[in-house]
């Protein structure tokens, strides 16, 4: 189950990489914030595993509520971003298994490829919706990364980055090339 | 409680300043409160003491908590003396955010935390009106975001020594990435307002964020302290001359002052590179100038940048002296401390910083001429912040003693 999940944030964070619409945007936000979720009950955080459920399940559900209706996975033109999700997968599948040793290797995996993934996302992407869902991801991921410890961080991170990424959820850009 | 109010109340007044836009003395009333509120709340806390009230930690070190006073204090000269374009109301909006995240990343008890307030104001100011796209004001804070995530990463995980190493490089990545310096300069367009620009990052959250990710590096790679300041020393250098043939030589005035903060900027990781007490002192010594007078000067310059008339009066040639690090301001107390902790550490390190510092002196002429003539609230602005600048020079160490040092 806990490997399943971590390939879940992964195809979370790979159909955001992949989609313009907003459809596609919230089913790769809950689909990254349930496996994030999952690994966290997994690892004994309840808290910070009901944290991530709700603020990353309702930032979904606002993203799903604005932006073009569409669902736009794929248009023309996304091969190389076909490409950075499946290199920037293996990249993070070989750093947590075999750079990274111990025990939590499919949470380091889940969470190295949501940063890298939402990363290069940000830095790439001009549209504002795509990159607030990509913002709200990587919040998730960062909190990810503070569970990966062995003493653990406490729920706070987990807090920290659901209310961030709620937050976001609700910004609209005011800039000139604003939503 | 302390830490926790200091974050609620700025950020409520930050709320409150926007809500009531259209009512400006109301807002400037009531945000101008909550924010003094929260400024208490940091004078009296003791540094160093954890607060859970709420049920998480809350801690806030000396020297972030000096420099939050000072970026408060910077805030309260800039409103009470506004340039007469700029509304009181907006300039509390924007700082009581930025003081709030400020205060928020001081006491982070994890790196994680610090990564998500960078994340939220990156957030919040990339929304905001502005001439830069969303995307690009996105840019910066979120490749530092990034770094520091991949570097708190590869320091919680066992495995080879080299993952400490690249913990290490992307830590420092990171910082420099969320500063704005070189080699990660934010884009900068004159025509857009201070709040939306990358000065804030530079000037105001810029110095409390640095010392709070360095305070966690401690904790995340103690094995890597000597490379971590041997890029930051390097990186510091680069910045130093980049930062001010840049100032000197650019065409635009507003982009000569914004590289003078990065050139600043190198003499400050210089200082906390080194690792020494007076590499620390002069460190903040010029973390202090720029957040209590250099970034005033900057905004009081906007308006002489904007209709384009310089000055060569007393007035301009005092901030120019301040702006280089002229005795008898901060910054020469700064650059003293500087050279004697570069001495102590390795000496032709020194005689590279002594060269360094030579290069402030064009374009400081400059900056301090596009000044223009200060007249009323900007002339007594300006008066104020070379006051502050030489009392801290003159007298050092209530300042450092303030500081933890």
């Amino acid at each position: 189950m806990i490997v399943a999940a971590a390939f879940t944030a992964w195809l979370g964070a790979a159909v955001i990489v992949l989609s313009d619409g907003r459809r596609a945007l919230a089913i790769g936000l809950a689909l990254t914030a349930a496996a994030f979720s999952a690994l966290a009950w997994a690892g004994g955080e309840h808290l910070a595993a009901a944290a991530i459920f709700v603020g990353g399940g309702a930032a979904a559900v606002l993203r799903s509520q604005t932006g073009d209706d569409v669902w736009g996975v794929m248009p023309p033109g996304s091969t190389p971003r076909l490409i950075l999700s499946l290199a920037g997968g293996l990249l993070a599948l070989w750093i947590a298994t075999s750079l990274m040793t111990g025990p939590g290797a499919p949470a380091r995996f889940a969470a190295l490829s949501v940063l890298g993934l939402m990363g290069a996302r940000i830095l790439t992407e001009t549209k504002p919706p795509a990159l607030l869902t990509a913002l709200s991801a990587l919040a998730l991921s960062v909190a990810m990364v503070s569970g990966m410890s062995g003493a653990g961080a406490g729920p706070s991170p987990y807090i920290a980055a659901a209310v961030v990424a709620l937050g976001v959820s609700v910004v609209h850009a005011a800039g000139p090339d604003g939503a | 409680m302390e830490p926790e109010l200091a974050i609620a109340l700025p950020a409520a007044g930050s709320a409150c300043a926007a809500m009531l836009k259209t009512r400006p003395k109301a807002a400037v009333v009531s945000a101008a409160s909550l924010g003094l509120a929260g400024v208490a709340a940091i004078v009296v806390y003791a540094p160093g003491s954890t607060s859970e009230q709420l049920g998480f930690a809350f801690s806030v070190s000396a020297e972030s908590r000096a420099l939050v006073i000072a970026a408060a204090a910077a805030l309260a000269l800039v409103v009470a003396l506004a340039p007469l374009l700029v509304e009181r109301a907006t300039l509390l909006t924007w700082g009581l955010a930025g003081l709030s995240g400020m205060v928020a990343i001081a006491a982070a008890t994890s790196i994680e935390i610090v990564i998500l307030v960078v994340l939220a104001l990156a957030a919040l100011q990339a929304a905001a009106p502005g001439k830069r796209p969303f995307a690009t004001r996105l840019r910066g804070p979120v490749l530092a975001a990034t770094l520091l995530a991949v570097a708190a990463a590869a320091a919680r995980s066992d495995g080879p020594s080299i993952l400490s190493r690249l913990a290490a490089v992307a830590l420092v990545a990171g910082l420099f990435a969320a500063l704005g310096a070189m080699p990660y300069i934010h884009e900068f367009d004159a025509e857009e307002r201070t709040a939306t620009s990358p000065v804030p990052w530079m000037a105001f959250i810029g110095p409390v964020m640095v010392l709070a990710v360095l305070t966690q590096a401690r904790a995340l790679v103690p094995s890597e302290g000597a490379a971590v300041g041997a890029m930051m020393i390097a990186l510091g250098l680069i910045n130093m001359l980049w930062g001010s043939v840049a100032s000197w030589r650019t065409e635009g005035g507003a982009a000569a002052w914004h590289y003078s903060f990065m050139a600043d900027w190198g003499l400050a990781l210089c200082g906390l590179g080194l690792a020494i007490a007076d590499g620390r002192r002069a460190a903040v010594l010029v973390l202090l100038g720029i957040v209590l007078s250099r970034l005033p000067l900057y905004l009081w310059s906007r308006q002489a940048l904007r209709e384009k008339r310089p000055n060569d009066r007393p007035i301009n040639l005092l901030a120019s002296a301040m702006l280089a690090g002229a005795a008898p301001f901060a910054g020469f107390a700064a650059r003293v401390l500087l050279l004697r902790g570069a001495t102590q550490l390795y000496w032709p390190l020194a005689l590279v910083i002594g060269l360094g510092l030579l290069l402030w002196l064009p374009p400081s002429l400059r900056l301090g001429r596009s000044l223009g003539l200060p007249r009323g609230r900007q002339a007594w602005g300006v008066g104020i912040a070379l006051a502050v600048n030489a009392a801290i020079g003159l007298y050092p160490q209530p300042f450092l003693s303030l500081a933890g040092l």
